[in-house]
């Protein structure tokens, strides 16, 4: 008993020996040894100050003023004025709808398909690893190549696509041409880029479940079915929350395909939030609209920002 | 070559004391072993006069200079650590030439010295392999020779055989106390194995719960135990401790190996010269040439090495004899013990006493 | 004897597969195949499989409807610079983070954490107009400076420096090794594997970053690969898809050989922040 008693101090010493710099309680060493960890942290601070922190700051800043690329001299402060005006606009509530559409339909059949193929591909033998690796391979090539790649299958007359569907008997789609079919196309390329990638999540979540609580299940006669959705899926539980979040994230603030695509065409019907910002800002010189959407879309990724860091720290609880 | 003075040293984690108001001297030259059990402090005294562990109060003094705020590169001191903490991306002769060529010596005559206690060390053949491809024993001299390029004035040891096997740990205690006399440098040695301590130190700190119980040599620390945590500690079995009827704010103690035991046959026999036990034996332990019995008495429990020459069976009625010579009595409320004209006295109230 | 239930599902697994793979390898290999198609070739429906005659000069002429060579040199240079930048801020923050206990601490990491979840398409305008009023619009400086620093690369670092025993770093102060240099000679070393990993993935997500170089540049001389590719296609009539696809392999070849080399180093580098 005596024993333990005084373990614990040694114990609660080596932890916190760990984390600290060692000349800690006093700076024997000089004023130096107190300073170091600041200096050392300030470059990267600096950058995200520069480069996240201010931004953020001023786009807030800019939403509230009437300005254009034109003539950055002249900001006239407007207060709520490109808010209303932004609500007001027609186009911008399609571009909300396509957004979340797009988003929805993106997460649900990226992440959907990834757990299956997770599923069926999580195995040891070399072949499964080859695969995994080509599904993923998409994920690391330039949303260039993969648009324009894509809109080459797609083309209406010469396309690959149509080809094989006029080889199957079935009729040609209008793919990127119709404003019916073209969120659905960019839809289909980022599911394709991005499947891969969630995939790999989910295997490395998989893996990381003990086998013992498997063996157990199978002890106590647990269906596969059963196994799936008692245990896997729960267990599975911050793999799934955290590309959720990643999902939706880079949804939200899909460009490169847009832009290369379909210019938000046919008729406003690709047009999603981050291209929308940049039309209103570099094309039509519309600086207060865009910088009021970028407020929005700011407000949007802040909230699932946040929603993620509770969630993780909720975790860090459970462990 | 220096003396380690450490005066008054007090330890806090946030405002927790670990060490309070520790004295000890550690003589030039000698090779000093702190020994306790886990968590008694051994190694943050340790890593203290290491520089590893800032002082929170007290003086410490290495070769008679106020140290408590020299960094740990300064203090021309030298440690091994249990882990060796080899760097693992720096092959052996880097490992062992880094501290040298950050003194500033030259490229030349670091690999000057290097060479030279590869040689000492056997090492001269794994110069240039990393640390991952050696074997255990090999990361043990590479350690070694790590502290030993830079002749520092003390050598720090930190548990640095318990990652060994057995086999491997006798062939090192032997090297390391070699070692010693070679260089004549003081070596601090921290460790929880009190046979350990015993075979290399030739002056053995015994500490618990942050304080120092005794500092003497093995020899005095087995014979003339401080107190009774000493006693316990040090040997192995540890000494017995019963209880004694007439002198209830004592104990008393007996060494394993100083005890005789014999088959009971009756009550009366011979007028001892000592402390008798009657009891029953409950078992025993066979460790090739000697082997030890457990004997319950009527409310102790003692342990008597005896020789395998003539075994006695489990069940038996036996009786344990001490010499009263080798008896010693302790204070029950602190443990001290009882030396002198007052230990005569009780040493002549239990003979013949039959517990 | 092999029971042949099992053999047919394994055969139809098998071929299931082959089908997975195809949907993700097949595009691919459809643009290095339209790549050496003649143009008449291109458009005929429905397509030729194997061009009829290999035309390796369609690379030739990709090569020559812009300035490649400077697009080529931009994109090497503007990744290459960001990501030694990156590890110049990422390497202390990381250590100091990792290894120092201080005030504010948590704070300054949490503030890293956030700008690892911001990404730059939320937040390009105001740095568009504050790089305008600076006069660094049109420079390469525009496409470095604003990821000079990587939360995911500090993050990433500090997990390695975390695992580094204690003892090593007390065994280097020991050796009289000031704290700079246990950083570089000791620790940075013991995190190699990691920086690879970071380094594969910085480069690879510059390499072919579009939207950044679109919105900072307007100017062909400080422009980068991806929007010389994405502008061979803006030419009025007929799309020239053979020379398209053949621009589009001098982007994607780079990429998918160190793919090749280097799978597990890149997937680990995708897949860390999962974890």
């Amino acid at each position: 008993m005596q024993n333990e008693a005084v373990a614990k101090p040694e114990i609660e010493m080596l932890e916190s020996a760990h984390a600290q710099a060692w000349p800690q309680q006093k700076p024997a060493w000089g004023r130096w040894e107190t300073i170091r960890p600041y200096a050392y942290v300030t470059p990267a601070l600096l950058f995200f100050a520069l480069f996240f922190f201010y931004p953020i700051g001023y786009v807030m800043y800019l939403s509230f003023h009437d300005w254009s690329l034109l003539n950055l001299e002249a900001k006239e402060w407007v207060g709520f004025a490109n808010f209303t005006e932004l609500f007001q606009e027609q186009d911008f509530y399609q571009v909300v709808i396509n957004t979340g559409l797009f988003t929805v339909l993106t997460v649900a059949l990226g992440i959907g398909l990834a757990f299956l193929l997770a599923l069926w591909l999580n195995r040891k033998a070399k072949i499964y690893g080859i695969i995994q690796g080509t599904i993923f391979s998409p994920h690391i090539i330039s949303l260039v190549s993969v648009s324009m790649l894509w809109m080459w299958m797609m083309d209406p007359q010469y396309g690959l696509l149509n080809a094989v569907l006029e080889a199957l008997g079935l009729p040609a789609y209008t793919w990127l041409s119709d404003t019916k079919s073209a969120l659905l196309s960019l839809v289909l390329v980022s599911v394709w880029k991005v499947v891969g990638y969630n995939t790999i999540v989910f295997i490395a979540g998989l893996q990381s479940i003990p086998r013992d609580i498997y063996e157990a299940a199978e002890l106590d006669r647990s269906s596969r079915i059963k196994t799936l959705y008692k245990i896997t899926v729960p267990m599975l539980s911050p793999t799934i929350f955290f590309l959720l979040v990643i999902n939706t994230i880079s949804s939200f603030q899909v460009f490169d395909t847009i832009a290369i695509m379909t210019q938000g065409g046919p008729v406003s019907s690709t047009n999603m939030l981050v291209y929308y910002i940049y039309e209103q800002g570099m094309d039509f010189f519309n600086g207060g609209i865009a910088s009021a959407a970028s407020v929005i879309l700011l407000g949007l990724v802040g909230l699932l920002t946040l929603v993620h860091f509770a969630f993780m720290s909720r975790r860090v609880h459970y462990r | 070559m220096a003396e380690v003075t450490l005066k008054q040293i007090t330890k806090k984690y946030e405002n927790q004391a670990v060490i309070e108001n520790l004295n000890l001297s550690v003589p030039d030259g000698s090779f000093t072993v702190l020994v306790g059990p886990s968590g008694c402090g051994k190694s943050t005294t340790l890593r203290m006069i290491a520089g590893l562990e800032s002082i929170t109060e007290g003086e410490l003094q290495i070769g008679n200079e106020k140290v408590n705020h020299t960094p740990p590169g300064k203090r021309d001191v030298a440690m091994v650590f249990q882990n060796y903490a080899l760097y693992p991306t720096m092959s052996v002769f880097d490992n062992i030439g880094f501290g040298l060529r950050n003194r500033g010596l030259s490229r030349v005559e670091t690999k000057k010295q290097v060479e030279e206690i590869a040689e000492v060390v056997g090492l001269t053949d794994y110069l240039q392999r990393k640390p991952s491809h050696l074997s255990g024993g090999q990361r043990q001299r590479v350690a070694l020779a790590r502290a030993m390029v830079k002749k520092p004035k003390v050598f720090l040891m930190d548990e640095p055989l318990s990652n060994l096997d057995a086999k491997l740990r006798n062939q090192m205690r032997v090297e390391l106390t070699s070692l010693h006399k070679q260089m004549g440098t003081t070596f601090i040695y921290v460790t929880h194995d009190q046979v350990e301590a015993m075979t290399m130190g030739d002056q053995i700190v015994v500490m618990n719960q942050g304080e120092i119980q005794q500092v003497a040599s093995p020899i005095d620390l087995y014979s003339m135990p401080a107190n009774l945590f000493v006693a316990q500690f040090i040997g192995s079995p540890p000494m017995n401790v019963v209880s004694m009827y007439n002198q209830p704010s004592c104990v008393i103690g007996f060494r394993p190996e100083k005890a005789a035991i014999d088959v009971f046959e009756s009550l009366d026999t011979v007028a001892g010269k000592g402390l008798m036990l009657n009891g029953v034996l409950v078992s025993r332990e066979i460790l090739g040439s000697e082997l030890l019995y457990y004997v319950e008495t009527k409310d102790e429990r003692v342990v008597v090495k005896g020789s395998t020459e003539s075994i006695i069976e489990v069940g038996m009625n036996v009786r344990v004899s001490v010499d009263a010579k080798h008896l010693y009595f302790f204070d029950r409320a602190t443990g001290t013990r009882i030396i002198g004209e007052k230990r005569k006295a009780m040493a002549n109230s239990v003979i013949g006493g039959i517990a | 004897m092999y029971p042949l239930r099992l053999y047919v599902f394994k055969t139809i697994e098998w071929l299931l597969l082959l089908a997975v793979a195809l949907l993700f390898v097949f595009p691919f290999l459809w643009m290095a195949l339209t790549a050496f198609k003649t143009l008449p070739e291109v458009f005929r429906f429905p397509p030729t499989f194997l061009p009829e005659s290999w035309q390796i000069q369609n690379f030739a002429v990709a090569w020559k409807s812009g300035p490649f060579l400077t697009y080529l040199v931009n994109s090497l240079f503007v990744a290459l610079s960001i990501l030694v930048l990156q590890l110049f801020t990422a390497v202390p923050a990381a250590y100091a983070f990792a290894r120092y206990k201080f005030k504010g601490r948590n704070v300054l990491f949490g503030l890293t954490l956030i700008a690892l979840m911001i990404p730059p398409q939320v937040i390009f305008l105001p740095i568009y107009v504050f790089m305008s009023e600076w006069n660094l619009v049109n420079t390469l400086w525009s496409l470095i400076l604003p990821y000079g620093a990587s939360a995911f690369g500090i993050f990433l670092l500090r997990q390695a420096f975390m695992q580094v025993p204690d003892e090593v770093i007390e065994a280097a102060r020991l050796d009289n090794a000031s704290e700079w240099k246990i950083m570089w000679k000791v620790m940075v070393p013991m995190a190699k594997p990691v920086l690879v990993t970071f380094g594969l993935f910085s480069f690879i997500y510059h390499w072919n970053d579009y939207f950044w170089p679109l919105i900072m540049t307007n100017n062909e001389q400080v422009r980068t690969l991806p929007i010389g590719v994405a502008m061979m296609k803006s030419s009025e009539g007929d799309t020239l898809w053979h020379v398209i696809m053949a621009g589009n392999m001098i982007l994607v070849v780079p990429i998918l050989i160190i793919f090749f080399f280097a799978q597990r180093h890149i997937i680990n580098a995708f897949v860390y922040q999962s974890k």
